[in-house]
């Protein structure tokens, strides 16, 4: 290791302990499980939303139809908070 | 209101006339009576700002719309698709608002108020679990240390820590949304292999802090 690596481990080390709290190491720690190797990203999750929503709301057992975008759903919780937004509107329109 | 065929829509709305004026003045009514729900868990009705968003989102909702009209590909009702893309606008302004406030709050704090107890210090912990907890908590410290790269460890500070939108995470990390999902995704499949080859599994960790 160079000294340039060294000094920088040490940094980050001081800026970590000093920044990184218990809570944040443990919000990391609670997706690990979930993460897949294979992973599609935010764009392509939102361009097949409202395709997975509608399949969700007619019982079409979307997660088993379209796996990749439950896991990353999962995971990703912006993704997730937009998916839960538009089922609340379709699950409604549906009622009506 | 007519009922519309997604064809319908997308002629109405491509039309240079009426029928554009009426197409968009329903699905002005359409994005306003959804709104509500996409809403309900982050903002009531009652609430001052309620309207003003609605609006603004709409009107953003509606420009867009039209600016992207060509990439709607029929894979969904043309509503759910403008519903989609109402919600995206949405709440992407209220992170935004929410993380602005809220960064605020935090400035202005008095200096002199703890912090808030963290978990190694619940009260109710006997003394070898909180001395098991410490020295786990270490472990992975060390190995998150060790196995992120400085700019994996800046997106775990600003999403995990400060709890910046992801929007605004990338801008400041000068990249976009899906790029720092990717850089957190690498960095989970790093950390997760480390803590495998370390024999850590991340939910017996979780299960020590959970646990009384």
């Amino acid at each position: 290791m160079n000294i340039r690596n060294l000094i920088r481990r040490i940094r980050n080390s001081l800026h970590l302990r000093k920044e990184l709290p218990n809570e944040a190491v443990l919000g990391f720690l609670r997706v690990l499980e979930d993460v897949r190797e294979e992973e599609i990203p935010c764009s392509e999750i939102y361009s097949k939303l409202d395709e997975y929503v509608e399949r969700e709301v007619s019982k079409k057992d979307a997660a088993k139809l379209m796996p990749l975008i439950r896991e990353h759903l999962d995971v990703c919780s912006e993704c997730c908070e937009e998916y839960e937004a538009l089922l609340n509107v379709i699950n409604e329109n549906s009622k009506s | 209101m007519p009922t519309r065929t997604n064809e319908t829509w997308l002629s109405d709305l491509h039309d240079n006339g009426l029928a554009r004026e009426l197409a968009l003045e329903d699905l002005r009514a359409i994005i306003q009576k959804g709104l509500p729900f996409a809403l309900s868990r982050w903002l009531s009705p009652d609430q001052p700002q309620f309207n003003a968003l609605v609006e603004e989102v709409t009107q953003e909702t509606l420009l867009r719309v039209l600016d992207q009209l060509d990439t709607f590909e029929g894979r969904s009702q043309f509503t759910t698709w403008v519903h989609k893309i109402a919600v995206r606008i949405a709440l992407t302004e209220l992170r935004r608002k929410r993380w602005r406030d809220s960064s605020l709050d935090e400035l202005t704090e008095n200096e002199d108020v703890p912090p808030p107890p963290g978990l190694l210090a619940d009260p109710q912990a006997g003394p070898e679990t909180s001395a098991e907890r410490a020295d786990m908590i270490e472990r992975v410290r060390r190995i998150i240390q060790e196995e992120l790269t400085e700019r994996q460890r800046q997106a775990l500070i600003l999403l995990g820590v400060q709890d910046m939108p992801m929007e605004d995470a990338a801008r400041k990390l000068k990249t976009n949304r899906n790029a720092l999902y990717k850089l957190l995704h690498d960095a989970r499949l790093r950390l997760r292999r480390r803590l495998s080859m370390e024999d850590i599994s991340p939910n017996e960790v979780l299960t020590l802090f959970e646990q009384k």
